[in-house]
């Protein structure tokens, strides 16, 4: 019993009860205190949702250190060994690899989640004999949208992030592992809280959460989505400042900033983003939150509010946000193809500043999903023309990789196989991006299904298909042991295959007119299309199931993975698999370049010498 | 001991690092509040609306406490360097009363304004701009309060002060975002 106390997530749950409890408890006094009907459900579970989250952050002792650090007390000695039990992924842990693979797995079991909410919505389009009301059916949708933002995409890629950012610049952990704990935790809450909205009565605006109707005619499961929202919003500001922080201070010795892997320039292009513009979605999730409990008018015209300020404020971030599921994902790619080709990555100083340049580009674009919605006519052409600029960078990064592998011997390895799907799919994404870009089309498509088709591609390829490859490719160099080639390839077909079914026909449907989130059409030339898609769609899921097998399998029954399966120069592979707790024997010297794939034998760093005077 | 300092200085630019990079953030997040603020004066006539009157007088007071906070915090980075650990415990004791001060000022304005919250737009993002700021200066008095007993406790010497020196950062932005805040309520009307 005491066992099972020791576990951190059956001591958070029973806080977060606890702080539920007392939470909606002070709310009722302090309505009756002020005259009021003890019982709002709004306001009652919108502080019984916060003071729960609070109580079980308390009770997961994520908050004890600083509480000592407070008073002055003396410190504690920290065990710095983790233990080597699976429970460990339960408790916090202030270890970067933990914390990484806690973030991953966190990712992976939403994933499935939210497939499989739109898989339903899905076999209701295609009119095979069951039907969902239209409220469920927007509701489906518009919780698989939330949760493959903001619980699937941004912390997959934030659990790569965890992991290999200090690993690839030879750091020993993160600049403040305690933070990292912290900005991991939220995230379950989220998520929970973001899935359980579904049977609070759900929510039917979309996940773009749009007044005026997000803020009148929503059940409860509208502020438990906000509320999530806001929580995951906080996690990913709190995270960006620690990945930050963690490249700009705790860089090896001699890894200037042109010796960083690409993955790192990622990493430090989707924090800057991440750091800077989630706090406009924060708070305009916020305002939603203060007008649906306390009845504060800041999109209600009735009260001099302007519903538009939404749209500016969410679109603020959620465009730079699509650069931030999508940057670390070519990182990854561009990670890959030297090592599969093993050649020198083509033009690594443009690769890298590109990735800049796509985080620059893309604060600038946001206006262009407000076309439509009666944003002034002088603003359309402007943020035309940035939209369609943002594609350089982009093209810049695409002509890289295709100059790579051009020439090379490539190794057909399935994190290989899934870069190339990527990049295709990428493609078709960023092309469409700059056709729909130009304004008339934009009216003309505008909350159709060419909308959802487009950024399906680009999120499966700058997202999804990348999240695999690394997966494939880093899962050695996390548990030591290698994934199975062969299930590979077969996930490789079923989401590749899917991915074509899902989108092409989307393109397709959206042209002739199909619009999104509609439950029901009465034009069956539809159907057959819809079908595809559907099918699409279950493939992935199937894809889905064979990487669970795979990962589930290789774990215990993979071929020992050693070192360095890839023959990778990048820091990471200079370290055993699984790295130790400090990640490497002795502080890695960097003296050479990371890609020189086939043209220099001078390795990328030493990782063995001693090297007691760090003059930085 | 050599091995002790250059240990120290790697954290201590870690820990400067990262507070600067999070403040960054913060002031994206007032800018989100500043944005709301004048997205909504320019689309609505007459800005403030009718009913709200505003009284300078206890915000131009409370300047004045968090503005005499901020030389204390200042003058605390500075004496620890000399070692003058009372002075230094002093000083940031008192910047944290001050702080509660502010919020015990700004608390009892709240309560005398002629507008609420969902009364309008306006007091909307009046209550929220002046509520976001109050939340920081609830943080920064906690630190400094807690940067005070620990300075008391023997945690900070003349050569390791990391706390104070990040803990006085804070403070100074939230003193500056006051002045913004105030400025932009009160007269640019």
């Amino acid at each position: 019993m005491k066992r099972f106390f020791s576990i951190g997530l059956v001591r958070g749950i029973l806080g977060g009860t606890a702080g539920t409890g007392t939470g909606a408890g002070a709310v009722m006094l302090i309505r009756m205190a002020m005259g009021l009907p003890a019982w709002d459900e709004g306001q009652v579970w919108a502080a019984g949702i916060v003071a729960g989250v609070a109580g079980y952050l308390i009770a997961l002792g994520l908050f004890n250190y600083w509480a000592r650090w407070f008073v002055g007390a003396r410190d504690r000695f920290e065990p710095n060994m983790p233990s080597r039990s699976w429970t460990r992924f339960l408790s916090v842990s202030t270890d970067h690899k933990t914390i990484g693979i806690q973030y991953l797995a966190t990712a992976l079991i939403f994933l499935p989640v939210a497939v499989a909410l739109q898989l339903i919505a899905r076999a209701d389009l295609s009119k095979i004999g069951f039907s969902l009301n239209p409220e469920t059916y927007t509701a489906l949708i518009s919780d698989h949208g939330i949760v493959m933002l903001f619980i699937v995409a941004i912390p997959a890629f934030a659990g790569l992030m965890n992991y290999f950012v200090p690993l690839q610049i030879g750091a020993k952990d993160m600049a403040f592992p305690r933070l990292n704990a912290l900005s991991f935790w939220l995230v379950p809450a989220a998520g929970i809280l973001m899935v359980t909205a579904l049977g609070a009565g759900g929510f039917d605006t979309g996940w773009t959460i749009y007044p005026p109707l997000s803020v009148s005619y929503q059940p409860l499961g509208m502020n438990l989505v906000l509320i999530g929202a806001y929580l995951a919003g906080f996690s990913s500001i709190l995270s960006a400042v620690n990945i930050l922080t963690t490249v700009i201070k705790l860089r090896a010795p001699g890894m200037g900033i042109f010796r960083m892997p690409i993955f790192v320039w990622t990493a430090v292009s989707t924090t800057i983003l991440s750091l800077l513009f989630t706090q406009f979605v924060s708070m305009a999730l916020l305002f939603v939150l203060l007008e649906r409990t306390l009845n504060m008018p800041f999109f209600g015209t009735a009260g001099g509010g302007q519903p538009l300020l939404y749209q500016y404020m969410f679109w603020f971030y959620s465009h730079p946000a699509t650069y931030i599921f999508a940057l670390p994902g070519l990182g990854i790619i561009s990670e890959i193809i030297p090592v599969f080709a093993r050649k020198p990555l083509f033009g690594y100083k443009a690769v890298a500043l590109s990735s800049v340049g796509i985080a620059i580009g893309g604060t600038m674009v946001f206006g262009h999903h407000m076309f439509a919605a009666g944003i002034p006519a002088l603003l359309r052409i402007p943020f035309m023309i940035t939209t369609m600029l943002v594609a350089v960078p982009t093209g810049v990064k695409v002509f890289a990789w295709v100059a790579t592998a051009w020439g090379g011997k490539l190794r057909m390895g399935s994190p290989l196989l899934f870069v190339l799907s990527a990049i295709v799919i990428f493609l078709i994404g960023g092309l469409t991006g700059v056709i729909q870009a130009v304004v008339p089309v934009n009216l003309y498509v505008h909350d159709t299904y060419w909308i959802v088709a487009h950024f399906h591609s680009v999120l499966f390829g700058g997202f999804l298909f990348p999240l695999m490859a690394g997966i494939y490719y880093w899962f050695p160099k996390m548990t030591g042991r290698r994934m199975s080639e062969g299930l590979g390839r077969a996930q490789w077909w079923l989401m590749t295959l899917g991915s074509a079914l899902l989108i092409l026909p989307m393109f397709v449907l959206g042209l002739d007119g199909l619009r999104r989130r509609t439950a029901d059409y009465s034009n069956m030339d539809f159907r057959p299309l819809v079908i595809a898609t559907a099918v699409g769609g279950f493939l992935i899921f199937l894809g889905l199931v064979v990487l669970f097998y795979n990962i589930l399998r290789s774990r215990r029954k993979g071929a020992p993975a050693w070192d360095n399966p890839w023959e990778g120069r990048t820091l990471e592979w200079m370290t055993s698999s699984p790295p130790p707790y400090d990640n490497f024997p002795a502080t890695p010297v960097v003296t050479g370049e990371p890609y020189d794939y086939g043209i220099s034998s001078r390795p990328y760093a030493d990782v063995t010498r001693s090297n007691p005077s760090k003059n930085r | 001991m050599d091995a002790y300092v250059s240990r120290d200085k790697t954290e201590r630019g870690a820990s400067r690092m990262g507070m600067i990079v999070f403040l960054a953030s913060e002031v994206f997040l007032f800018g989100s509040l500043f944005f709301t603020y004048f997205y909504l004066k320019i689309n609505t006539k007459p800005w403030p609306p009718e009913g709200v009157a505003l009284d300078p007088k206890f915000a131009a007071i409370n300047t004045g406490i968090l503005l005499f906070g901020s030389l204390l915090v200042w003058a605390a980075s500075r004496l620890v360097r000399r070692g003058r650990m009372a002075a230094v415990q002093a000083a940031l004791f008192t910047a944290s009363v001050l702080g509660f001060v502010f919020l015990g000022i700004t608390g009892w304005e709240w309560r005398h304004e002629s507008f609420r919250a969902w009364t309008n737009a306006y007091g909307s993002i009046f209550f929220t701009l002046t509520g976001f700021h109050a939340l920081h200066v609830f943080g920064g008095a906690m630190l400094m309060l807690a940067l005070a007993i620990r300075t008391r406790r023997g945690k900070y010497t003349f050569a390791t002060h990391t706390g104070i020196e990040v803990g006085a950062l804070y403070w100074h932005y939230v003193d500056f975002i006051w002045i913004l805040v105030f400025t932009t309520l009160f007269f640019i009307r």
